[in-house]
């Protein structure tokens, strides 16, 4: 069951995990991409919301660290906005490996 | 405050072109990029690079830079009168250099560039994202802590110069978190600057290693020794949770390796549940056996039918 924060109200700590959420324009705000640019990726299937079908979308509180490397990795390495998909996708495949290891 | 060779850092000729800057930074940031680099000092030897790459690809900041005139590496500089830095603030005389370092006074040139005549109207700067680990034993993860975090962060002072002050608070961590687990710390980052919001800490949390206890996710595992008789007859021992000692039945005929659960003795969840713990059978035996022990485990072995490697035939 996904524990949600209501709209701009986010609490001083928020958990990055797989249990709590967070909205569209807080994962804009936290990882420093545009509205657009996370469009373009729930576009292209790479960030999925947890309610696709609502106005006011909701994520997993853990895409904040991988959109985050995201950022950084656009910026650091002046990337075209056209790689940001598929260098999403192979970030969430690092962090879902690496919990895996971290399990065993 | 001390000159850093940016170019020396880059690895380029001071006359290099902007395309040889642009590629020698890349070639460095493929190799330390704290994202994509394993090299523990990465991260410090990127922040560098960076540092470089932003002043040397801005022709106004790598000529502002150039004007600094050459210096050693780590040698005690100030900017010469009249530097074009001046524009920021830094006038060369009457300015503290001793707290600040280059990327500071660099970042604060571009500010300064852009920065309107009256005070109060300057553009808002958000404060910086920092990252920090912080380790808590398990017996803190079951029940929830807090810890003292600190760390040090550029802000301005009453007279608008740029220091680094320690910045140190207490956090509280939920109980319910598991290892390796991250929390984002809202405005417990570097300061804002001209109404910008204060930027956020990203705390990761782990585990210390525990005497008895190995987590994984919020289950934990316990290596449960028993001796051949308990593992053969079955047993009721007693073991430890984290929440005090509580009495399993081992049944008869125990193997090594078997888990035997304590269901809801694991760590607590964020939804008021429980992970579980297991207990890993290990069977041990005496190292030194009395007289007496070696009698009966002789006419024990005399007496059993019992082939332990039948699986070999």
């Amino acid at each position: 069951m996904n524990v949600e924060y209501p709209e701009s109200i986010l609490p001083d700590s928020i958990l990055l995990d797989e249990q709590h959420e967070i909205s569209l324009n807080e994962l804009a705000e936290l990882s420093g991409l545009s509205l657009e640019e996370l469009y373009t990726l729930v576009d292209s299937g790479v960030l999925l919301p947890n309610n696709p079908e609502d106005a006011i979308w909701h994520f997993n509180s853990h895409y904040v660290i991988s959109v985050r490397t995201l950022f950084r990795l656009k910026q650091d390495f002046e990337l075209e906005s056209s790689s940001l998909a598929l260098m999403l996708t192979f970030l969430e495949r690092i962090r879902i490996l690496e919990h895996q290891l971290n399990r065993h | 405050m001390k000159f850093k060779d940016y170019y020396e850092i880059l690895g380029v000729a001071r006359t290099a072109s902007s395309d040889e800057i642009k590629k020698a930074y890349r070639k460095l940031a493929h190799q330390y990029h704290p994202d994509v680099s394993k090299d523990p000092a990465g991260e410090a030897k990127f922040k560098e690079v960076g540092e470089a790459y932003t002043t040397l690809k801005d022709k106004e900041k790598r000529a502002a830079y150039d004007a600094l005139g050459r210096h050693s590496a780590g040698e005690e500089f100030r900017p010469p009168p009249n530097w074009a830095g001046s524009q920021a603030g830094y006038d060369g005389q009457a300015f503290s250099f001793d707290d600040i370092d280059l990327a500071d006074l660099f970042a604060s040139f571009s500010k300064g560039r852009r920065r309107p005549q009256q005070p109060g109207q300057q553009p808002p700067m958000p404060g910086q994202d920092y990252e920090m680990a912080t380790q808590i034993s398990l017996e803190d993860a079951y029940h929830g802590t807090t810890v003292e975090l600190s760390f040090k962060v550029p802000e301005y002072d009453a007279q608008g110069q740029l220091k680094h002050v320690p910045h140190a608070f207490k956090a509280r961590i939920p109980k319910g978190m598991t290892n390796g687990q991250k929390m984002l710390l809202r405005g417990k980052g570097g300061k804002g600057f001209h109404g910008g919001k204060d930027g956020n800490l990203y705390l990761k949390i782990s585990f210390i290693p525990h005497r008895l206890f190995r987590a994984q996710g919020h289950d934990l595992y316990l290596d449960l020794p028993l001796a051949a008789s308990e593992a053969a007859l079955g047993a009721t021992v007693k073991v430890p949770t984290i929440d005090g000692a509580v009495n399993l039945k081992v049944p008869a005929g125990a193997k090594t390796g078997q888990k035997l659960r304590l269901a809801n003795r694991g760590l607590p969840k964020h939804n008021q549940e429980h992970g579980d713990l297991f207990a890993v059978i290990q069977i041990v035996v005496p190292t030194s056996l009395s007289d007496r022990e070696r009698e009966l485990f002789k006419a024990l072995a005399d007496a059993s039918t019992f082939n332990p490697r039948a699986n070999f035939e």
